[in-house]
């Protein structure tokens, strides 16, 4: 049940071995609207957050704890949401879009009432030894796990490039600035530590994988290792423009129903055939694992 | 007043409590470790299995949820006959409860080829999946047809000593004529219902929003259409019948009981709340005691309504 192993050129220590599932009653300590139509839950989840790594997931129920006793009439599944942030000693962030069922009756909940949480569920990202540098790609919404993503590398003290695009600044849930004859930027990112580059389809006109492109040979001569989170279209130009030159890790959304790897809702196409679970086998994958030309847009 | 007995025998099995994990929902067993102690139950039927490995539908999308339920089409997904018997098998019976595989096949020769190789196992029973509506050449074809369904009942009855449990669908006009072919084929158990054959359209793309087009609707939706199957067919044999479809809660579990199930399968409510067959179990243990009745099989079909008119 190890993940497969990466490139040997990646330098990535291996994967930890996910570990078994807990279910804890996670206190609402902090419950604030985002912008565009986006919101962040902090919750005290104890054991959960002592154990999360980069790249797991929460699979939460929307609805208060003690209604999982009878079936509800709406979201009778859980949700996942990718980790975004720790907040030691025991808070985890998650950001979520105030859309859909979920979305919406997570959004309602306020400061003091606890959430049915199950997790720290599946596979997160392998962190290389030093010296490598890295590069995370995000876009919209996908760069939810990218602040605690960001915290562990800079904590290994690696270089963090994070490239971030948006079909338009209301896509993302982070504050976007602009101010005239400079670039965009994203200061709750760059407090992180990253170096950050910010694009919006609708103001710029520029994808972020142009902008990953366009940085593509000082990448490869910093062996860097690459991260990607963001819609699938995303990942797929992505794919295509670093052509296998660069190890690349890929964070993949699917619908689940279990998020134990039980159910087999969630899987996506692996490379030489067969399927893979998004919940057990992921959400992180190496590019090569996933078979780009199977995998749905 | 001692405890309530919550003993169930199904052939040769004997089951502690009447609580079990309906197949599918649980996956091979191993992957709810840490949630909960799933040997408390009476059972854990795990997913099907068929001879060789099979993919599975095309995922994007495989399940989709719904009012009150979900519809699902996996289209048996699972490693094959041999890599369960090597790999999965073990790790479920570590629970140290009663496990129960879930067989299918595309012939009457493929179910008994599972069921003769699961003979030499530590399963405690097999039940037959004759009704899965996901697989176009696959077990619909039985389930729908008498006659079909007797065939693999008793294919797999030549082909082990193990407990048959067959598993029916209720996407057929008369459930209780399918339930007597297979009690007449050596079923020692039934089990219904499988989910009810179902549709989601995306009205934007108006494309159906499962890969398969087509899936099987369970959850709290079907439970009082499976209620009534159960009745039905509780009526009509004389085996025992194991009710599941959308058991939430244990007042859920006892009108399936009530209805004239002998023991109870908890599915969708599993990815919820880890522990709902544990809160069933609960629950009808504590309903026994408070109706003063010594055993379970005093409430098995004690609906008014079965005893005849009034």
């Amino acid at each position: 049940m190890t993940h497969a192993a990466g490139p040997a050129s990646a330098g990535a220590a291996p994967a930890p071995r996910a570990p078994a599932a807990r279910r804890v009653l996670a206190e609402v300590v902090e419950s604030a609207r985002l912008p565009g139509e986006h919101h962040r839950l902090t919750l005290r989840a104890g054991e959960v957050a002592h154990t999360a790594a980069p790249g797991q997931f929460l699979h939460i129920w929307c609805h208060p704890p003690e209604e999982v006793q009878q079936p509800p009439s709406a979201a009778i599944l859980r949700r996942p949401y990718s980790i975004s942030r720790l907040r030691p000693p025991d808070g985890v962030e998650v950001l979520l879009r105030v859309r859909g069922i979920g979305g919406r009756l997570l959004a309602r909940k306020e400061v003091g009432e606890r959430l049915d949480v199950i997790g720290p569920l599946g596979r997160g990202f392998q962190i290389p030894e030093p010296p490598a540098s890295v590069a995370i790609i995000a876009g919209g919404i996908g760069v939810a796990p990218v602040p605690f993503l960001v915290e562990a590398l800079v904590a290994r003290g690696l270089r963090v490039i994070l490239l971030v695009g948006a079909r338009e600044d209301g896509a993302l849930p982070f504050t976007v600035a602009r101010r005239p004859g400079r670039r965009a930027a994203l200061p709750e990112l760059e407090a992180l530590g990253a170096e950050v580059s910010f694009v919006s389809e609708a103001a710029d006109g520029v994808l972020v994988s142009d902008l990953l492109a366009a940085r593509l040979g000082e990448l490869e001569r910093a062996r860097a290792v690459l991260y990607a989170v963001g819609p699938r279209a995303m990942l797929k130009r992505l794919v295509a423009v670093t052509e296998g030159c660069l190890p690349l890790q890929v964070s993949l959304e699917e619908r689940m129903a279990c998020g134990v790897g039980a159910c087999r809702s969630c899987v996506v196409p692996a490379r030489g055939g067969g399927y893979r679970t998004v919940c057990r086998e992921g959400p992180v994958f190496w590019a090569e694992e996933i078979d780009w030309e199977r995998l749905d847009p | 007043m001692s405890a309530p007995d919550l003993t169930v025998r199904i052939g040769a099995m004997v089951m502690k409590n009447p609580v079990m994990v309906a197949s599918g929902v649980f996956g091979y067993g191993d992957e709810f470790a840490g949630l909960a102690d799933y040997g408390e139950l009476g059972a854990l039927v795990l997913k099907t299995i068929t001879r060789e490995p099979r993919p599975g539908n095309p995922p994007a999308c495989r399940t989709v949820e719904t009012p009150a339920g979900m519809v699902n089409a996996i289209g048996l997904e699972n490693v094959g006959l041999e890599a369960f018997v090597r790999d999965k098998l073990p790790l479920a019976l570590r629970w140290g409860t009663n496990v129960i595989a879930s067989i299918a096949g595309d012939t009457p020769q493929e179910f008994a080829h599972c069921a003769a190789a699961l003979d030499a196992t530590d399963v405690a029973a097999l039940e037959v999946n004759i009704s899965c509506p996901n697989v176009k050449q696959g077990g619909m074809a039985f389930g729908v047809d008498p006659g079909a369904s007797a065939r693999v009942v008793a294919a797999v009855r030549a082909a082990t000593r193990k407990p048959v449990i067959a598993k029916l669908t209720p996407n057929v006009t008369d459930i209780t004529a399918i339930a007597a072919a297979c009690e007449e084929a050596g079923a020692e158990a039934l089990s219904l219902v499988n989910t009810f054959s179902a549709m989601v359209i995306d009205v934007e793309t108006r494309r159906p929003v499962l890969a398969a087009d087509a899936g099987g609707l369970s959850g709290p939706a079907i439970r009082p259409a499976a209620v009534l199957r159960t009745y039905q067919v509780a009526r009509a044999v004389r085996v025992p019948v194991i009710g599941m479809g959308g058991i939430w809660s244990a007042a859920d579990a006892l009108e399936f009981i009530i209805a004239g199930a002998s023991a109870v399968a908890v599915g969708a409510a599993l990815y919820a709340d880890p522990t709902a067959a544990h809160r069933v179990l609960a629950g009808v243990r504590d309903y026994l005691e408070r109706h003063g009745l010594a055993s379970l099989t005093d409430l098995v079909g004690a609906v008014s309504g079965r005893r005849g008119p009034a």
